[in-house]
């Protein structure tokens, strides 16, 4: 009845009360939260740019109180010495995250050093303030290629940048990170330094694939000052193809397992046989008594 | 010794429990009869309006029958592993308490099996089971089980009456009526002692009192695998089969205790059924109390231990609603019994009935605690929240099926006793016979 009472009664007026008290909060204090606006970019495997604006409000005394602001318009630029190129507008969703994919096909027009400039703005509304992030990347090339070589798995990265001229600059010097796609989290399985635009290990063994034993094996490069994010990755049939075979239970068919079968007729056999050779018994015994007689 | 004599005089003996009933006993049988009738109404009014009248839900589908189910069958296959021990190791004092034990055997495997038929709520529906046999099912090779048991308890109870019939079929003084003298010349089979015969009787008893003895093992383990092979906490454990057998047994030998207490005392059979007995059936009872003690504090501590929320739940379930009746069934009746038994000084044949008594009750209640409690806590809770479907109470048809179960166990041991002496004649001459002849050897030497 104790454990009732606080269960029902007492939890949830005291979660109410707490949640009230931090709705009063948000609404009459928004002076004490400092805006973030950040933007950071993904380059995908096809070559597609994912643009990612990050608003958030987050309390100057308590860091871990984080309002997102969502419904948000977002717009996104390539900027230019002489222009800012929309390349797009999306709203933040409830994590106070605006994305844009901006497909591959998409030219950029690149700085004196090659550098694409890309930018983040929110306009602003009666309540906020307007807020702009930019970011600086260089377009950069991942080329994966996966060979068996004297029947090693092998893998081969080939990481170039291409100059005003379309010409292939190898990358130095820039550290990557290759894992394979996992159900819940991807599988680090090396870590390198690109040396002359290439990197080049042994692929592991026993590496679970999927059921016909395929495997994603992910090349990237990690929140870099140069590049941002970029990933590049390729399917091959290199994983263990493990089959899971589910155990059919035979005592759930309908025909018993024929060890079942034997035990038991050995069994009842060997117990009413011997049933039998008592009363066998038991009739010779009677016999020789009506001889006696 | 003249064995015709002998047989003459323990006839003679026992004649009176054969040819006359005492008042009392008549009594007795009328009383048992009475509370049969009113086992009878409760089973007309079962069948008639279903098992809504009982305390059986969708819940807890399961109440007192099985657990009568579980101890009458129980009791039948203690009473075979230690009538087949008695014969197998022809152990000397056996003529006084085998026929006791045997009767018991065959009694009960015959009561037992009444009461799961109770629990099944369409009995119109019995013969599907015959019909439709799923051998995968331990609930099939519980059936196998129980009626190959049953015959062969049947005929090792007939092997060890055969000699006595012959006794009774050659003592024309008997002053029975002519049907039972025509009945035991009929079971006697042309028995007439001669060595041929003897010898034919006792190698089949031999071979069945092992047969017995396996077959109660066999037969209990499928019992115990009725629980233990399903999912459910409490139910599924490895350690089920062993401590069945072990609590069968225990349950066995307090029956048996109580059974030669009352016989002695209302029969007078103080110079047969002596103190030695109770002493000796005192000790096994002492060593099974240490085992069944043994394998419920193992069962119960490996659930605490691993604490998985189901068997969490059920634990709390016993120690918060079962708490007396787990305190009575699992401390009580093995430590009251326990300290008796252990203490030589305090070994008498009434202190020894006691712990007979408290080791039988708890060893009741401990079955209750493996069906209801279990039952009541489920992996998926159900969903309906009436008190009556969430807990079980047995209701008074349950109880006056259960007390006419007793009753009748109780009803057929006094007609039996009316048939053949309780005290087997011949074991006895066997017996003395073995006797006299050591001491002729002793006189040779």
């Amino acid at each position: 009845m104790r454990t009732k009472f606080i269960q029902y009664i007492v939890f949830p007026l005291v979660i109410g009360f707490l949640f009230n008290l931090s709705a009063y909060a948000q609404d009459t204090d928004l002076k004490n939260y400092r805006v973030r606006f950040g933007l950071t970019t993904v380059k995908q495997s096809d070559n597609s740019r994912v643009l990612e604006a990050s608003f958030i409000a987050t309390n100057k005394k308590d860091r871990k109180d984080r309002v997102p602001v969502y419904e948000a318009d977002i717009n996104f630029y390539n900027v230019t010495e002489t222009e800012d190129i929309l390349l797009g507008t999306t709203k933040t969703d409830k994590e106070g995250t605006a994305q844009l994919t901006v497909p591959a096909n998409q030219a950029y027009v690149t700085d004196a050093d090659g550098f694409i400039n890309l930018k983040a703005v929110f306009d602003g509304t009666d309540g906020l303030d307007s807020e702009e992030a930019e970011l600086a990347v260089k377009d950069v090339f991942l080329e994966l290629n996966l060979k068996e070589i004297d029947s090693v798995k092998t893998v081969i990265l080939n990481a170039y940048t291409l100059d005003s001229l379309n010409t292939k600059i190898p990358l130095e010097d820039t550290e990557i990170s290759f894992t394979v796609g996992g159900f819940i989290k991807n599988l680090p399985i090396q870590k390198g330094t690109v040396e002359d635009g290439q990197l080049q290990f042994k692929f592991p063994e026993n590496i679970s694939g999927d059921k016909n034993g395929n495997i994603d094996v992910i090349a990237s490069i990690v929140d870099s000052d140069e590049f941002g994010n970029v990933i590049q990755k390729k399917n091959i049939n290199w994983g263990t193809n493990k089959i899971i075979e589910v155990e059919s239970n035979k005592l759930w068919s309908r025909v018993a397992p024929i060890w079942m079968y034997i035990v038991l007729s050995i069994l009842l056999l060997g117990v009413w046989a011997n049933y039998a050779y008592s009363i066998v018994n038991l009739l010779k015994m009677k016999n020789e008594g009506k001889e006696l007689e | 010794m003249n064995t015709n004599k002998r047989k003459r005089e323990l006839v003679t003996e026992f004649s009176p429990m054969i040819e006359k009933p005492h008042p009392m006993l008549k009594l007795w049988i009328l009383v048992l009869s009475v509370i049969i009738a009113i086992g009878l109404y409760a089973f007309y009014l079962q069948f008639t309006q279903g098992h809504q009248i009982t305390g059986m839900r969708d819940n807890v589908v399961w109440g007192v029958y099985i657990i009568n189910f579980i101890f009458f069958v129980g009791l039948s296959y203690s009473g075979a592993f230690i009538s087949g021990i008695l014969h197998f190791f022809n152990t000397p004092w056996k003529s006084s308490v085998t026929r006791i034990v045997e009767i018991i055997t065959v009694l009960s495997i015959i009561v037992g099996p009444i009461f799961i038929l109770l629990c099944i709520g369409r009995l119109d529906r019995l013969y599907y089971l015959f019909m439709y046999p799923r051998i995968q099912s331990p609930i099939t090779w519980d059936i196998i089980a129980i009626i190959t048991d049953l015959v062969g308890c049947f005929i090792y109870l007939f092997l060890t009456f055969v000699p006595d019939f012959a006794i009774l079929r050659d003592t024309p003084d008997l002053k029975v009526p002519n049907w039972r003298k025509k009945l035991y010349r009929f079971l006697a089979i042309n028995y007439r002692d001669t060595d041929s015969q003897r010898q034919r009787l006792h190698k089949i008893t031999r071979i069945m009192s092992k047969m017995v003895i396996a077959m109660a093992i066999v037969a209990y383990t499928v019992l115990a695998w009725i629980f233990s092979l399903t999912l459910q906490p409490g139910w599924n454990s490895t350690i089920f089969a062993p401590d069945f057998i072990f609590s069968g047994l225990y349950s066995g030998v307090g029956v048996i205790i109580i059974i030669m207490f009352l016989i002695r005392k209302y029969f007078k059979l103080e110079k047969y059924i002596v103190q030695s007995h109770f002493v000796m059936a005192g000790i096994v009872l002492l060593v099974l109390s240490l085992l069944f003690g043994y394998f419920t504090f193992s069962d119960y501590f490996a659930k605490w231990f691993s604490h998985k929320p189901a068997d969490i739940n059920l634990l709390n379930t016993l120690f918060g609603r079962y708490f007396w009746q787990f305190i009575l069934a699992n401390y009580i009746g093995v430590l009251v019994p326990l300290f008796i038994l252990s203490i030589k000084k305090i070994r008498t044949i009434k202190s020894i009935t006691f712990a007979a008594v408290v080791a039988v009750l708890g060893l009741w209640l401990n079955r209750y605690l493996i069906v209801v409690p279990t039952l009541e806590t489920p992996y998926v809770p159900i969903q309906d929240t009436r008190p009556e479907y969430l807990h079980y109470t047995a209701t008074w048809i349950e109880w006056a099926l259960s007390f006419a179960g007793v009753a009748a166990f109780i009803l057929f041991f006094l007609l039996i006793m009316r048939l053949v002496p309780i005290i087997s004649i011949s074991e006895t001459i066997q017996h003395e016979r073995g006797q006299n002849s050591k001491q002729d050897e002793s006189y040779n030497y």
